[in-house]
């Protein structure tokens, strides 16, 4: 051994920086090549539509990152984002792939608006944010923790059960709207609007709702929860191996619940941050798409929690552009999509080394 | 028509594109890849037929065109997990807003162009049998199609070289391995095909159901369809009775509406979703183990723990 | 071989480490960023003027495509009127904007780029559209088809024609035609303009044929092709053979109905091309002259107080309705279009109204006395179905 260390120059005498270096060049070149491909793919497809790529690009950077507006509408939308990849970060965790986001932040906003409909303006309006918080988090996280009852008790899998819950979510939400909550009889369904007492404060100066705050916490607070707490650690053993687990006398069944119900709440909490901060009334396409973009920024982050901020940042921006897309270059808005889907694929397909099939 | 006909009549109508796409995802997760990106190749399935109906006045090259628009989309998913690794679940719905972005892109200026789609063409004898008659032979040619599809996929999937290689990829990928077969080869074949059949229902949808384009018209049809799979335990034949079903609970709202009843559309809207979830529940630990393997896989092995 | 393992760890932990420092560093480049730019923003400077004159850019927001051939293609079409009329005014579009926060985004985007006058075009926009006229005093937003119910302010409203009159007339039309007597109505809300179309088209088809009825199915939807053909479906199997629609996007049902041989009324656009047998007639938009209207009104300042900064409404009575008749097709009769003709005219007049009392509503219940005639504003509050409309309003 003595003979080989002796010959060999350790990377350690080299220079952390330099090895750093070598080691993080491969990745960034092959991160800038894949989202430079993206970028490139969409350009030819803007030129298929008559539209010169650059200015249209010129025209987002423009529209999204010089208006403060646009800027604060980023943040906007980027909490909702930030938790509901957290909810499927924890679940993750214990192995389970939660796409029940979408449904658990309807859930939540309903519960949210729930709350409001039958507690009223009769009380405080901070009774009433505490009350909708307490809602929204319990419904969320029971609305996952039916999934996870499901395959506990009968072997139904999670991505399959959450999947499906997200299309009765939405039918929940529906006749909610339609029927019993709705504001007038005829007319646009809706439910009736918050009070202005009960809607989330503004960070000061913006017109931001205080619930990036709450995200930003929240992703600290789960990174902790996953890495530095015994649930934590034993969450990942159970996903790492759960017969293992089980045998070395983990309460494997427990750890699944818990992690999809916490999920759930995170999720949850999303739908009542979205409904008392952004929409303030239910409407039938309330937190359209959320909850899967933020499956897809989970993905992109890893199911780390502070990627999951810049990942939600990138899809947030990426949405305030296509505003912005379609406004000065006229292309439909919907066509961010596209460029969102792109550097997916190339993150998905081309930034990790080759592995085997899953 | 008497209410029940009407139901059914409309139900199997609306329920063949659902059921092209779970057969379709049948052969998939046989091969042991779940493909929720359906979705996504029933919309440029139902696009491509569209806007080649449209400029060719040919209905039928417009479902070639259908099904080669959904069959290229799930080539890209297949490449994506069989190929580089990637994450099934991440990919398929990644390829799903690729989807629902490159047909708004495209698809805008075809909203209101009338096509030329399948006209309604009932079979000589068979139309004329009362009650089965106008439910199953009243109806396109394109689902006259679909009739034969469930018998073929059945019959390729449990009868041919072909369907056993699938299967066996999805069973015991090893055991093809063994023999000298690309595993990767087969899957990629089994996901692709099931693409070109979801895009030959988002065909049936938009030339042969209704008739025009609109954006997201699939309106998660093809969620439908994956769930319906697993409900239908991975079985060809059980997927048309599924499809069927879940048409029918789709046509059921209208119908009522249209005798003047006040219906819950909501309640009704959920039914085959709840449905689904029971019917798992039920046969509970029994589907997981009559699934196939290599799926069995995909749905332990979940993301990495960092 | 221990040492390198220890090493590779350590590496990575500090790439960890970079990867928190880098993310830290992004927020916080974010916070400074978002702060520079409020704080060198400038703020949109009270004018002088009125809201909205001298405006040098119009901006149109659309709840759908602009090529949907129907609601939002009229928009488009009258946006483009706009865009002849004032060459030196320009003109933004926005296709697909949903009615909900994203409106006031897109609206808050058109004012950036100088826009002082905004026409929100669809009924759910309402919300955005006055949190958006709320926020920016000078310019103008007006939004087409709901109606403010609380104290309008100085720097909106909201306008229409009264659809309901040409549905009334395309009523008589069905009426006279329909061989079964079952007329079908497939909608999307009970919005007030809705209830209106089909209670004055039963009340147009009844005053030719008094055993007509309208059988109504809503798909919750403004377009959804799948359930707009369950719904056409739905109806023609019961031996409806007139169909009609208030959706954003039409070619669906006419094609149904055509197929199956039924007649069909048309909506938002002559689409008489596509049912060249069974095309009767239809509402057609045409919102040029009322757009230059408007736009004309708040270039030279004269908003507010003007008709305009209300809830306006202008139907056969009271000028020209955007809202026209669509040219006939070949089943319609000499004696039907005189009758038509006639009753447009009478509708023109003080007395003439497809609500003229006794109405009563499904239950039997007098809803408008005899010889009463409903102000336009009362008509957009009806909340019920005319006797004869088949079809119950969501409790």
């Amino acid at each position: 051994m003595t003979a080989i260390t002796g010959d060999l120059k350790l990377p350690k005498e080299r220079g952390k920086a330099q090895v750093w270096a070598v080691k993080a060049l491969p990745v960034v070149v092959r991160w800038v090549g894949a989202i430079g491909g993206a970028l490139l793919i969409f350009s030819i497809l803007l030129m298929i539509k008559g539209t010169n790529p650059i200015d249209a690009y010129a025209d987002m950077w423009a529209s999204t990152f010089t208006r403060s507006a646009s800027i604060e509408e980023i943040f906007t939308r980027m909490t909702p984002l930030v938790l509901a990849a957290l909810a499927v970060a924890v679940p993750a965790r214990a192995g389970l792939t939660n796409v029940g986001g979408e449904g658990q932040i309807i859930m939540g906003g309903v519960a949210a608006c729930g709350a409001y409909l039958f507690l009223g303006d009769a009380m405080a309006p901070a009774v009433l944010l505490v009350a909708m918080v307490a809602a929204s988090v319990v419904v969320g996280a029971l609305w996952a923790g039916l999934a996870a009852v499901l395959r506990l008790a009968a072997g139904v899998n999670e991505a399959i059960s959450t999947l499906l819950l997200n299309f009765i979510a939405l039918d929940v939400l529906l006749f909610l709207i339609y029927q019993p909550w709705r504001e007038s009889r005829t007319g646009q369904p809706a439910t009736q609007e918050l009070t202005d007492l009960a809607k989330l404060p503004v960070v000061a100066g913006t017109a931001v709702n205080v619930g990036i705050v709450v995200a930003v916490v929240l992703v600290v607070a789960v990174q902790v929860l996953l890495t530095r707490t015994r649930w934590g650690f034993r969450v990942s053993v159970a996903g790492g191996n759960a017969e293992a687990a089980r045998r070395s006398g983990l309460k494997v069944a427990f750890l699944v619940l818990s992690a999809l119900m916490i999920g759930g709440a995170l999720a949850g909490l999303a739908g009542m941050i979205q409904f008392s901060g952004v929409e303030y009334k239910l409407r039938p396409s309330f937190g359209h798409q959320l909850g899967y973009i933020a499956f897809l920024a989970c993905w992109l982050a890893r199911h780390k929690p502070f990627p999951i901020l810049l990942a939600s940042f990138v899809f947030a921006a990426l949405s305030v552009g296509g505003d912005s897309l379609q406004l000065d270059s006229g292309v439909p808005a919907a066509s961010i999509y596209v460029l969102t889907a792109l550097i997916l694929i190339a993150v998905l397909g081309f930034t990790t080394p080759r592995k085997k099939t899953t | 028509m008497s209410l029940i006909v009407d139901v059914l009549s409309g139900g199997v109508r609306g329920g063949t594109s659902i059921m092209y796409a779970g057969l379709g995802e049948t052969v998939s997760e046989r091969s042991g890849v779940i493909n929720l990106g359906t979705e996504g190749s029933m919309l440029v399935g139902a696009l491509g037929a569209y806007a080649v109906g449209v400029e060719t006045g040919s209905p039928w090259v417009g479902v070639l065109a259908g099904a080669a628009a959904g069959g290229l989309l799930a080539l890209l998913h297949a490449y994506l997990v069989v190929r580089r690794g990637a994450s099934q679940f991440a990919s398929g719905l990644t390829l799903l807003f690729l989807a629902l972005g490159l047909t708004s892109l495209f698809g805008a200026s075809y909203v209101g162009q009338p096509v030329v789609g399948f006209d309604r063409w009932d079979v000589p004898l068979l139309s004329d049998i009362p009650f089965v008659g106008p439910i199953l032979f009243q109806q396109d040619p394109l689902l006259y199609l679909s009739y034969f599809m469930v018998p073929l996929v059945w019959f390729v999937l449990f009868k041919t070289r072909i369907g056993l290689l699938i299967r066996t990829a999805g069973e015991r990928s090893d055991s093809l391995t063994v023999h000298g077969y690309s595993v990767q080869t087969w899957r990629m074949i089994a996901v692709t095909v099931g693409g070109c059949l979801a895009g030959i229902g988002g065909a049936h949808l938009s030339t042969a159901y209704a008739n025009a384009w609109f954006e997201n018209m699939v309106a998660g049809r093809g969620f439908i369809a994956v769930a319906l799979v697993i409900f239908a335990v991975w079985s060809p034949f059980r997927v048309m009775g599924g499809a069927y079903l879940f048409g029918t609970a789709i046509a059921l709202g209208p119908a009522l509406q249209a005798r003047g009843y006040e219906i819950n559309q909501f309640l009704l809207d959920a039914v085959p979703f709840v449905l689904t979830l029971v019917v798992l529940t039920v046969l509970g630990k029994k589907t997981l183990s009559s699934s196939p393997a290599e799926l069995k896989r995909v749905f332990e092995n979940a993301p990495p723990a960092t | 071989m221990d040492a390198m393992n220890e090493h590779t760890e350590r590496i990575v932990m500090s790439m960890r480490k970079s990867t928190l420092g880098v993310l830290a560093g992004l927020a916080a480049g974010a916070v400074i960023l978002t702060g520079c730019s409020s704080a060198t923003e400038t703020k949109a400077e009270a004018s002088e003027g009125a809201p909205g004159e001298g405006t040098t850019a119009v901006g149109f927001i659309m709840v759908g495509p602009k090529d949907d051939y129907g609601y939002n293609q009229a928009v488009y079409e009258g946006s483009e009127v706009i865009k002849k009329e004032f060459p030196d005014v320009e003109v933004m579009t926005a296709e697909n904007v949903p009615e909900d926060d994203t409106a006031a985004t897109t609206m808050e985007q058109m004012i950036d780029k100088g826009a002082k006058l905004i026409f929100a075009t669809s009924y759910g926009h309402l919300d955005a559209a006055l949190k958006v006229a709320e926020d920016h005093p000078d310019v103008v937003v007006v939004q087409q088809g709901n109606t403010i119910t609380d104290d309008v302010p100085d720097n909106s409203g909201t306008y229409f024609g009264t659809v309901y009159e040409p549905m009334y007339l395309a009523g008589i039309a069905a009426g006279a035609s329909t061989k079964t007597d079952k007329l079908g109505y497939v909608y999307a809300f009970p919005i007030p303009q809705t209830i209106a179309n089909i209670n004055a088209f039963e009340r147009g088809a009844q005053s030719v044929n008094p055993d007509a009825e309208t059988i109504t199915v809503s798909t919750s939807s403004w377009c959804d092709p799948g359930k707009q053909q369950a719904a056409a479906e739905s109806l023609l199997s019961q031996d409806v053979d007139v169909l009609t629609q208030h959706q954003d996007c039409t070619a669906t049902v006419i094609q149904a109905a055509e197929k199956a041989g039924a007649m069909t009324v048309g909506y938002h656009a002559d689409a008489s091309s596509i049912a060249p047998t069974g095309w009767l007639t239809g509402a057609v938009w045409d919102w040029g002259p009322l757009y230059t209207d408007i736009v004309n009104k708040v270039i030279d300042g004269d908003f507010v107080g003007s008709e305009y900064n209300d809830n306006f409404r202008v139907g056969y009575k009271t000028g020209t309705n955007p809202f026209v008749l669509a040219p006939y097709g070949p089943d319609v009769t000499q004696e039907t279009q005189t009758k038509i003709t006639e009753a447009q005219e009478w509708l023109g007049t003080d007395e003439g109204s497809p609500f003229v009392g006794p109405v009563l509503d499904q239950d039997g219940k007098t809803k408008v006395e005899d010889g009463d005639i409903p102000t336009y504003a009362e008509v957009d509050a009806m909340d019920y179905f005319v006797q004869g409309v088949v079809g119950k309003l969501a409790q």
